[in-house]
């Protein structure tokens, strides 16, 4: 009872504000394209339900059974009913369905698709493993897989803020799923096969990276943090990495089942 | 068949090859087991609010994990909520809406002395029972049963997955188990239906209840034997040293993949959905026809949008891995082809519409159930299109908002119609009537709290809250959503005790309950011409069938409002 007491009086304390919560705040390029598609679909099926609802009221009671009422025989099969229950088909498909496909495949197109090309991205590969994130950053030569491979310690990733990072992520053991419910973007790791992904951040800060795919009993605590940098803290910070960043070889315990050396040659096209 | 002959106890009620004798069997089965998984549910609610604190004395807290101190540790909440989904969907709904609804109504609505196979049909339940009596050891091993959730992806679920314990092999064994007894039943199903039905009954003439478990039937045995091959090469990995389905840097022999098991168990897993809910819908339908008092609207459109669905569920599967890395033309493929679902089920919607539309509504218990399938399923069905669209899928994919918008579809919608055939058939299976003042009681106190659950797991999915996460106080981001989480915990427990309501309604009806009349209903199915209890063979003859399922109000009906399927309509 003491407890139930206390879940009661926990649960009030925030019941006014329960109602609408919102998505963790967008801090990508495109989220607000992900926000949209919600938006637009919250309001048109609030509508519809809203109309079922209200006819089911409606019908509730004024055609409850009563003394003197009695129901029409109607089997619905005349070609209006038909016709009429078919265009309701297709008002639903033509007002929801096609509109949000039509904004999915632009958003695809113009956004999570359309992969940026040119000399200022950041790339990163990414590692996870139970329970943890690995990253690796190209270093000076641009080139991942040679000596001067930048690995920050685990958990730890950084990229710089308004500039295009492009992801490549390989698990080391399980499945895993690299989520960023602040930039509204996800993508499963899967063992033996490399997935890619890109995001921009708007604005500088910490945010959490969370493991969205079950990968053990740890899962719940598979978090990492991801830091937006002004341009000039993350050159800093790669420098501070290159200066006393872990080495290769001395990366990972002998008694954990840790590859010494990972990473591999960036793939141009998956 | 022995029909006239004395038959022992063993043969009677045990090894009986009598339909409704399986079909009680299966009900027995179903509602132990609903039991049993919603009590992991009241414990996974608990962990979720109180994290790392000993279970209370009404959670059994003197009994369970005793050697954790009575705390529900993340390797516990694994297994819970992984046994949780595998017990709610396979060993719960599948028993109560296929296994007892489809073995007592198929032969009964359709004018069939029994099943064809009435052999394959006792067959069929002890091999689930058999596969029941797995499961329950997995629950004794050692280190505990299977906990890689009720998907089982690998590598996780195999022994590179680092869950300790032959868990995963039982789970497996026990659901190819499971598997073999539905495709027993479905095989059976089928042949009843296409070979079995009196004369006259057409194609459209079946209860729109035999159509919906017509079709689940097609659906499972197309499907089944998918997951059964999915599964047996993932018991293989697990215990022969096959890595079939392992790869990356714990694979020691190459050519694995795991993604080949993403896609045989989507193969069948998004078709199980419908082979759930088909049944609900056409019990649905056909109750909301008796309570209106007039025919189920556009009955054959219904019929016909039901065999669409059924359809497109096969192809559709893909919209699961949205964010698997999956080919962009085949990605907006399954989500094109999935979107095409919302034309059926819009029509069919509108036709439960037109069914209450200038009906007369008696709001018996069942109808209640009934109509709250309306509620959810619309519910679950709009909050498709969210997961059905690869944008929004890509942030809401793996969230609370997946939880609870599939809870609304599988477990409100299939769980309700279960509850609203069980009040429905009652008086038929048991020859007793429930109380229907309890029966409303239960429908209030499951009704909203429900909604309180489920609705408010996808306003959490929403607000970035991914799933099986043990502590959710490990995130920042999270914190907003924790108070709304211990509002549903206390709701969990409303509903949760509200099933005791049920059980109680149950027994007592069952053992002290007004004995009901022959057609408490006044319905029009061939099942309520019978008199309980119904014999070893159903009919005394064969009966011959002249009206559809649902003549109610007919005008040319004078002293009654309604006029059974085998009775020629007299004018």
């Amino acid at each position: 009872m003491k407890i139930l007491n206390r879940l009661i009086k926990k649960t009030t304390s925030v019941l006014p504000g329960i109602w609408f919560l919102d998505p963790p705040r967008n801090v990508s390029l495109d989220g607000y394209r992900i926000d949209n598609v919600i938006q637009y679909t919250d309001t048109v099926i609030t509508i519809y339900f809203g109309i079922v609802v209200l006819a089911m009221l409606y019908f509730i009671i004024k055609y409850r059974s009563r003394p003197g009422h009695s129901a029409v025989y109607d089997r619905g099969d005349t070609k209006k009913h038909v016709a009429i229950s078919i265009a309701m088909g297709l008002l639903v498909f033509f007002s929801i369905d096609v509109v949000i496909e039509g904004m999915s495949f632009r958003d695809l197109k113009e956004a999570f698709w359309n992969f940026p090309t040119g000399s200022d991205i950041v790339r990163i590969e990414v590692m996870p493993q139970q329970f943890a994130w690995n990253f690796r950053y190209a270093g000076e030569d641009g080139v991942f897989g040679t000596e001067d491979d930048l690995v920050p310690s685990q958990n730890q990733m950084h990229i710089p803020v308004d500039k295009p990072v492009i992801i490549q992520i390989a698990p080391y053991d399980v499945i895993h799923s690299f989520y960023l419910p602040n930039f509204r973007v996800k993508i499963d790791a899967t063992p033996g096969m490399i997935n890619t992904m890109w995001f921009q951040a708007t604005e500088t800060g910490k945010f959490e990276i969370a493991c969205a795919e079950l990968c053990g009993n740890s899962h719940y605590r598979m978090k990492g943090y991801l830091t937006v940098d002004s341009e000039e803290d993350y050159n800093n910070w790669l420098q501070s990495l290159e200066e006393e960043g872990l080495e290769d070889d001395e990366w990972g315990d002998e008694d954990e089942e840790i590859p010494i050396r990972w990473g591999w040659a960036w793939k141009e096209s998956i | 068949m022995s029909d006239n002959q004395e038959q022992s106890f063993w043969s009677k009620y045990i090894f009986s090859t009598d339909h409704k004798v399986i079909g009680k069997q299966f009900l027995w089965l179903g509602i132990f087991f609903l039991l049993f998984g919603g009590f992991q549910a009241m414990l996974i609610r608990w962990s979720l609010s109180n994290t790392g604190e000993p279970l209370p004395w009404w959670l059994l807290g003197d009994f369970l994990y005793q050697s954790d101190g009575g705390i529900i540790s993340p390797d516990t909440y694994n297994q819970l909520f992984t046994m949780h989904g595998t017990i709610m969907i396979f060993w719960a709904i599948t028993p109560i809406l296929i296994g007892a609804f489809g073995n007592f109504c198929i032969p009964l609505q359709i004018g069939a002395p029994d099943m064809v196979f009435p052999k394959l049909n006792m067959i069929s339940f002890w091999t689930m029972f058999l596969a029941s009596v797995v499961l329950l050891v997995s629950y004794l091993l050692p280190e505990g049963t299977a906990a890689g959730g009720w998907t089982s992806y690998p590598p996780l679920s195999t022994p590179v997955g680092g869950i300790p314990g032959q868990g995963q092999v039982f789970w497996t064994l026990s659901l190819t188990l499971a598997g073999t007894s539905t495709l027993m039943g479905a095989i059976n199903y089928i042949t009843t239906i296409v070979r079995l039905r009196a004369p006259g009954m057409e194609y459209f003439k079946m209860p729109l209840t035999v159509w919906g478990l017509f079709l689940t039937s097609i659906l499972n045995a197309l499907f089944v034997p998918i997951i059964a091959a999915g599964l047996i090469i993932l018991l293989l990995d697990n215990v022969a040293g096959t890595q079939f389905l392992i790869a990356g840097g714990k694979a020691t022999i190459t050519g694995g993949d795991p993604l080949l098991y993403q896609h045989v168990f989507w193969i069948f897993g998004h078709p199980e959905v419908y082979i759930l809910i088909l049944p609900a819908w056409g019990v649905v339908s056909d109750l909301l026809s008796v309570f209106a008092r007039k025919p189920a609207f556009g009955y054959k459109a219904t019929a016909i949008c039901m065999c669409a669905i059924t359809t497109l569920s096969a192809v559709v599967w893909g919209h699961h891995m949205y964010t698997t890395g999956m080919s962009p033309l085949l990605g907006k493929t399954f989500m094109f082809l999935t979107l095409l679902i919302s034309i059926p089920s819009s029509i069919f919607f509108f036709n439960w519409l037109g069914t209450l539309w200038r009906g007369s509504l008696k709001f018996e218990t069942p109808m209640l159930f009934a109509m709250s399938v309306m509620w959810v399923f619309g519910l679950g069905g709009l909050t498709g299109l969210y997961n059905a669209t690869i944008t929004s899928d890509i942030y809401l994919h793996d969230t609370y908002f997946v939880v609870g918008h599939f809870h609304y579809t599988m477990a409100a919608s299939v769980l309700f119609g279960g509850f609203a055939a069980i009040y429905f058939w009652f008086p038929k299976l048991f020859g007793k009537q429930m109380n229907s003042a309890f029966g409303k009681v239960h429908f209030w106190f499951s009704f909203i709290p429900l909604n309180l659950v489920f609705f408010n797991m996808m306003v959490m999915g929403y607000a970035g809250h991914h799933r099986r996460i043990y502590d959710p106080t490990e995130y920042e981001f999270l914190a907003p959503v924790l108070g709304l989480n211990d509002f549903m915990t206390i709701s969990a427990y409303i509903l949760g005790a509200a099933q005791c309501v049920f059980i109680a309604n149950f027994v007592y009806s069952l053992l002290k309950g007004k004995v009901a009349e022959k057609n408490p209903w006044k319905a029009a199915t061939l099942e309520w011409t019978l008199d309980a209890p119904i014999p070893h063979g159903n009919f005394a003859s064969v009966p011959t069938v002249y009206n559809g399922p649902h003549e109610y109000s007919h005008p040319d009906l004078k002293d009654r409002d309604w006029i059974s399927q085998s009775e020629p309509m007299s004018s």
